[in-house]
């Protein structure tokens, strides 16, 4: 125990006296919450929308200030002798709509009148948010002007549950917080484990009365402290500018989230016995902490739309469990019934991580 | 203009190139890194990066249990948008199925649904979305409220309408139908945007870690000392240095461009050439910022872990990968700042909308304003570093 206490401690000596590993360690994380849970949001506000309005009525009028009165769309101002789509391959403008000549007319005659909405379709994800949020103005608009009258027989009342403003911040912000833990901790875990190799003082820890699971649980530790630590500095920023409060039980995420500092820290440690080479072991944590995390894990877009193909690699994916479990206890709410097989598989995969990383360790005195 | 050309051509400039060249062909894993990655990256993120919302698991609570309401579940059901994942009894168990992640969505028909259609009066279903995932549950709705009008136009049509007494027919008002049309991909293929987003990320990202490893390398050999004893001046140093990384560069570029035609069938609407022409000046952007990396580093690990510290606010601040007017207001302005940005713009515009140069000038000049002091900032460090 005392060896294990004295292996922590030197760990964490060394990563404290580099600027360069502690600013990785605790101020990068925030930075990265910061910037990316905006970089990858999709829910766009304020885009612009050219109108033309080819027939200046008061009906049309009254058309064009139901867009300007929603705040997703900003009508921009466009030349009239310049062509509607020219606004689009300029980049001036995200949609454009077209007001036929005798709209007021056919309007008040009770006639149907087609209203054009021209989208920039090269992003499609924002192009049907656009097209959603036209037609609900447009219902909307229909509605208001026509009376009950014209209301279809059957209406909606959508209930947003967990998310009732849309704010895409609460969704990614714990998002995003996985992929810190997921990335630096395993990094510094890995860089250290390398360098002891690197640096052949594996020998030394080799002729030492450590054993390896004294040594190896030393180092884990150390970089679960790490990952605690900078675990407890991202949720104070997701309680207080991400508005995010624990929905439920705390209890799984509390004990996930320790089970998944020792699965990450062991992920490090595991790239950096098995790969002694400071260099290529941190390519292979950016590759298996950052990539596989953020790609195949559910944190932008659902897991149920990768392809088949690759889609099964997801399920040996570690933060994808645990940005479940992260997302239950912050949004929803489910609780033990909803994670507990999740928060099991994070220690499984983190046990088999120590295990490799074991043997690693038994293999590295051979390549030193 | 003669004297540059003999400064450009002399044969220790030539020499010192070609001794680069040799150095990074026996390089395997440079050579590796140049050609795995544009195809690795650009494939993972093309075809795992997808907002595709479709198979919505839906749960229901039907309590009309009339022919009625199967219809409006079989409406709902016979796109692709949704997927009937479950029945349940009560509003509560379909609460509770939504909390444990069972189903996506729910719908309630409520118990007179097909008696007041029958008489003619107005009937509210409601639907519960989980909102966890804004932009989902925004599309979701929308598809929900699409099915559901187009069901009403179906019922009109046989006949059944809703009648009040204050409206008479004389006082009918046309409705606005809006017909959209989406333009430059009709078939809303989400791919596009996200590999000719990645495509940036992967030129500037890929050119500075290339070019800050090679940079990085004779310092932490030793031999700079050796390069600065050369009767070789400074600038003569740089421009052997860079030249065979850009060539390498651009082939890879190639390469990415092969994958984007070939593996996701982009279409090339505009003149390739404003393609490539960004592409090479990204390329020259992301070796400067690679090169003064290197001067802040003394080995290839500390050079790899600085550009942790410049390659995510980089790559997140970008719109690469999602729209700009997503991120809060005050940081749209800094995408300005940032070359992906204006790569991503150019390589947009002159795939999927076919631009011409007067819609992308303003992100050339950008773009070349930016490569012209990012090359002039790692010059002098790199100098300074030599000096």
């Amino acid at each position: 125990m005392r060896r294990i206490v004295a292996q922590t401690r030197k760990e964490l000596t060394q990563i404290v006296r580099d600027w360069r590993t502690l600013a990785l360690a605790l101020i990068l994380p925030i930075v990265l919450l910061l910037l990316m849970s905006t970089a990858i949001s999709l829910t766009v506000n304020d885009l612009p929308v050219v109108v033309q309005d080819f027939d200046d009525s008061s009906a049309s009028h009254d058309f064009i200030d139901a867009m300007r009165a929603s705040i997703t769309l900003h009508v921009v101002s466009w030349p009239v002798n310049k062509s509607a789509e020219q606004a689009l391959v300029a980049n001036a403008a995200r949609a454009v709509v077209i007001i036929p000549a005798h709209f007021g007319r056919d309007i008040a005659r009770g006639v149907n009148s087609p209203v054009q909405l021209l989208v920039d379709a090269s992003d499609a994800n924002t192009a049907k948010l656009i097209s959603g949020y036209a037609t609900q103005i447009t219902t909307a608009y229909n509605r208001q002007t026509a009376g009950a009258t014209q209301a279809g027989p059957v209406q909606t009342a959508v209930r947003l549950w967990y998310n009732p403003g849309l704010s895409s911040k609460k969704f990614y912000g714990p998002g995003v917080f996985v992929l810190g833990i997921s990335m630096f901790p395993p990094l510094l875990a890995a860089l250290a484990m390398a360098k002891e190799g690197e640096h052949k003082t594996i020998l030394q820890v080799y002729v030492s009365s450590i054993s390896a699971h004294e040594f190896l649980l030393g180092k884990i530790i150390a970089f679960m402290a790490v990952a605690l630590a900078e675990c407890f500095v991202m949720c104070l920023l997701l309680f207080t500018y991400f508005g995010l409060r624990f929905a439920g039980d705390p209890t799984p995420f509390l004990i996930a989230t320790i089970l998944y500092a020792f699965c990450v820290a062991s992920f490090g440690t595991m790239v950096g016995a098995t790969i002694p080479n400071q260099a290529a072991s941190m390519q292979a944590v950016a590759l298996g902490g950052f990539l596989l995390v953020f790609l195949l894990s559910g944190l932008i877009f659902p897991i149920e739309n990768i392809p088949a193909g690759l889609r099964w690699i997801s399920n040996f994916i570690w933060g994808r469990y645990y940005i479940e479990i992260v997302r239950d206890a912050l949004l929803q709410g489910g609780g033990w019934p909803a994670v507990w097989f999740k928060v099991l598989i994070v220690g499984v995969i983190g046990t088999t991580f120590y295990g490799i990383a074991w043997r690693g360790m038994r293999k590295m005195q051979v390549k030193v | 203009m003669k004297r540059l050309l003999q400064f450009l051509f002399n044969y220790r400039l030539l020499a010192l190139i070609k001794k680069e060249f040799n150095q990074i062909r026996r390089d395997r894993r440079l050579a590796i890194s140049l050609i795995l990655p544009p195809v690795v990256q650009l494939t993972l993120f093309g075809f795992a990066l997808s907002a595709n919302v479709t198979n919505i698991r839906l749960g229901l609570v039907d309590d009309s249990r009339s022919p009625e309401s199967r219809e409006l579940i079989a409406t709902l059901t016979e796109s692709k948008s949704f997927r009937l994942a479950g029945y349940y009894f009560s509003v509560n168990e379909l609460g509770d199925a939504v909390s444990r992640g069972n189903v996506d969505a729910g719908v309630v028909v409520p118990y007179d649904y097909a008696r007041d259609l029958a008489r003619d009066r107005p009937t509210t279903v409601q639907f519960l979305l989980n909102a966890m995932n804004a932009n989902t549950a925004t599309i979701s709705r929308a598809y929900a409220e699409g099915v559901i009008q187009s069901y009403n136009t179906g019922l009109r049509g046989k006949g059944i309408r809703v009648q009040t007494f204050s409206g008479m027919d004389l006082a009918r008002r046309g409705q606005v139908q809006l017909q959209p049309a989406f333009l430059y991909n009709p078939g809303l293929v989400d791919s596009w945007f996200i590999v000719t987003g990645v495509f940036g990320l992967l030129l500037i990202l890929n050119s500075s870690l290339v070019s800050s490893a090679a940079m990085v390398r004779e310092r932490e050999a030793g031999t700079i000392e050796q390069l600065l004893m050369s009767p070789a001046s400074t600038s003569e140093i740089i421009i052997a240095k860079i030249t065979p990384l850009f060539i390498l560069l651009c082939m890879m570029m190639l390469v990415a461009i092969a994958v984007l035609k070939l593996a996701f069938d982009v279409p090339f609407q505009g003149n390739i050439l404003f393609l490539l022409l960004g592409g090479a000046l990204c390329i020259l952007s992301g070796i400067s910022i690679g090169t003064v990396i290197a001067t802040f580093s003394k080995s290839a690990q500390q050079a790899q872990l600085t550009s942790f510290f410049v390659n995510p606010p980089l790559s997140s601040l970008s719109g690469a990968l999602n729209p700009v007017e997503a991120m809060p207001k005050w940081l749209q302005p800094v995408t300005v700042l940032n070359p992906i940005h204006h790569f991503a713009t150019i390589v947009r515009g002159s795939t999927l909308k076919g631009s011409g140069f007067m819609d992308l000038w303003p992100n050339f000049l950008g773009l070349l304003i930016f490569t012209i002091i990012l090359v002039s900032l790692s010059v002098w460090r790199f100098r300074k570093q030599l000096s």
